[in-house]
């Protein structure tokens, strides 16, 4: 892979008119006597691909790798929509919604162990539940593929 | 009109010598009405009315219409989804086609046992979510009714690229039977069909709370979902972690699986959608392009106006001073 390559190859990805095929490139090269220029082709989409790729790799490198390795420890991967909203269910932004609810979780199971609520926690848990969506989506989507 | 302005400054001036001052004040106003009478109140009456009239009348259209009166209540509504950051939902972003594919496995292994797609063709799927050999291979997993053959018999064949992804009911009785009586729509359009798009199927899929909140009404077969209007679902949490394998790794939660599925089904309902950017784009370079050969044109074509000169030659005079 020579330097001029590497130009050539970052020109391909950037131009408008690079193509995307939608057969998948040949795996293996069919016969010994195939000339140069196949293979140098070969290379080139694959260098494109990579080159491709980094960019994206870099907007979020800490959080990524911080990810896989929790991966690599255990088996089940951890839905980070859940802890961030834990997160921020418990944060200072959320907490009026957080104490309504609670107290209508308290007031409503009191009210029906001495049999019959007259009142639901849906309006107060949507309250919550916004807060904690809206708080948590783009931490979220730095997260997500 | 000059004559006569000249003639009553003559006048303001004769007056003023005579001491005469209020003639001179009524000659120098514009004002018609002739009587001196006139009070402020007296003048200005039409326009302070016309004001109360506006003012009560925004006031009774407040009276009448400015209060919202909602019909249901904030459960029978549903909650409203929160806006992700949807990258493709960008002006000038595409489908991300690798999580497409991820997508379409989800549905494949999730939806499809459930809900029909039957809108999107093998072909389509080609080039934006799979290759041509896999989008066959997928095809050829199915039957399809042929063409009734010389006898008027209607056989099976193995799908083509033209066929659409099969449905996983016969018709919609059995898909309400098998889902107590509830029907799985379509999936094909289900982006568009809803209120919210992206951000509300992402939430729907996501948003199964661990049990619904103290005195929430759940009826029977139902799953609180707050998203859902209503809040009770006949569709129970589909998605738990680790539910597919992705062929590219990416660890499989809840939450990427749902947005992997909905960009998906954003493509399903709407595959033109890069496409029609790409028009977009077409459109806008042409038009820089047209605005600039516009500019030019039009120094072109000014050119002997704005370069023109204009030059006022006094005819010679005799230097006697102008009469005053
Ligand atoms: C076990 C069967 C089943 C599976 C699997 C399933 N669904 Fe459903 N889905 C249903 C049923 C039944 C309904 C109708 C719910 C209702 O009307 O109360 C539904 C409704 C929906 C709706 C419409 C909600 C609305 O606003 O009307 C969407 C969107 C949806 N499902 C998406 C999905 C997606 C995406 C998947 C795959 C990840 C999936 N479903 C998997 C059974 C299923």
């Amino acid at each position: 892979m020579g330097f001029w390559d590497t130009i050539t190859d970052l020109v391909d990805a950037a131009t408008p008119w690079a193509t995307a095929d939608a057969e998948a490139p040949a795996k293996e090269l069919p016969e010994e006597t195939t000339t140069e220029a196949t293979k140098e082709e070969e290379s080139t989409e694959a260098e494109t691909a990579a080159a491709e790729e980094e960019p994206a790799a870099e907007e979020e490198p800490a959080a990524e790798e911080e990810e896989e390795e929790e991966e690599e420890e255990e088996e089940e991967p951890v839905d980070p929509k859940e802890t961030l909203e834990e997160e921020c269910r418990n944060s200072k932004q959320c907490s009026p919604a957080k104490h309504h609810f609670d107290e209508c979780v308290e007031r409503v199971t009191n009210a029906e162990a001495e049999g019959g609520a007259k009142e639901d926690c849906v309006e107060e848990f949507f309250h919550l539940a916004h807060c904690a969506t809206q708080c948590a989506a783009p931490k979220l989507w730095s997260v997500l593929k | 009109m000059l004559a006569r302005s000249c003639l009553r400054s003559t006048r303001a001036f004769a007056s003023l010598r005579n001491g005469a001052v209020h003639v001179s004040k009524r000659a120098a106003s514009s004002s018609s009405s002739g009587s001196a009478a006139d009070s402020p109140l007296r003048l200005n009456i039409a326009a302070a009315a016309a004001t109360a009239v506006a003012a009560g009348s925004v006031a009774w259209y407040y009276h009448l219409y400015g209060p919202t009166a909602d019909a249901s209540t904030p459960a029978e509504e549903g909650l409203h989804p929160t806006k992700y950051p949807w990258v493709h939902e960008q002006w000038f972003k595409t489908f991300d086609h690798q999580a497409l594919r991820r997508g379409f496995q989800v549905y494949r292994e999730v939806c499809a046992s459930c809900h029909s797609l039957s809108r999107v063709p093998y072909r389509s799927l080609v080039g934006s979510v799979l290759t041509v050999d896999e989008a066959k291979a997928m095809a050829e997993e199915n039957e399809y009714d042929t063409e009734p053959n010389d006898q008027g018999d209607i056989e099976k064949r193995p799908g083509k690229l033209s066929d659409y992804l099969p449905a996983p009911y016969q018709n919609d009785e059995a898909a309400r039977f098998a889902n107590n009586g509830a029907l799985p729509p379509d999936l094909s359009l289900i982006v568009k069909a809803r209120h919210g798009g992206c951000d509300y199927i992402f939430s729907l899929l996501t948003g199964y709370p661990e049990e619904p909140p103290a005195g929430a009404q759940v009826g029977a077969g139902l799953n609180f979902n707050p998203y859902f209007p209503g809040t009770g679902i006949a569709m129970a949490r589909v998605l738990y972690d680790g539910l597919v394998d992705y062929e590219d790794g990416t660890p499989a939660t809840t939450s990427q699986m749902a947005k992997d599925v909905t960009e998906f089904l954003n493509w399903a309902a709407e595959p033109e959608m890069d496409d029609r950017k790409r028009m977009g784009m077409k459109v806008l370079a042409v038009t820089t392009v047209m605005f600039a050969m516009s500019v030019w044109i039009k120094r072109y074509k000014w050119a002997w106006l704005k370069s023109r000169k204009i030059v006022y030659d006094p005819p010679k005079t005799n230097n006697t001073p102008p009469r005053r």
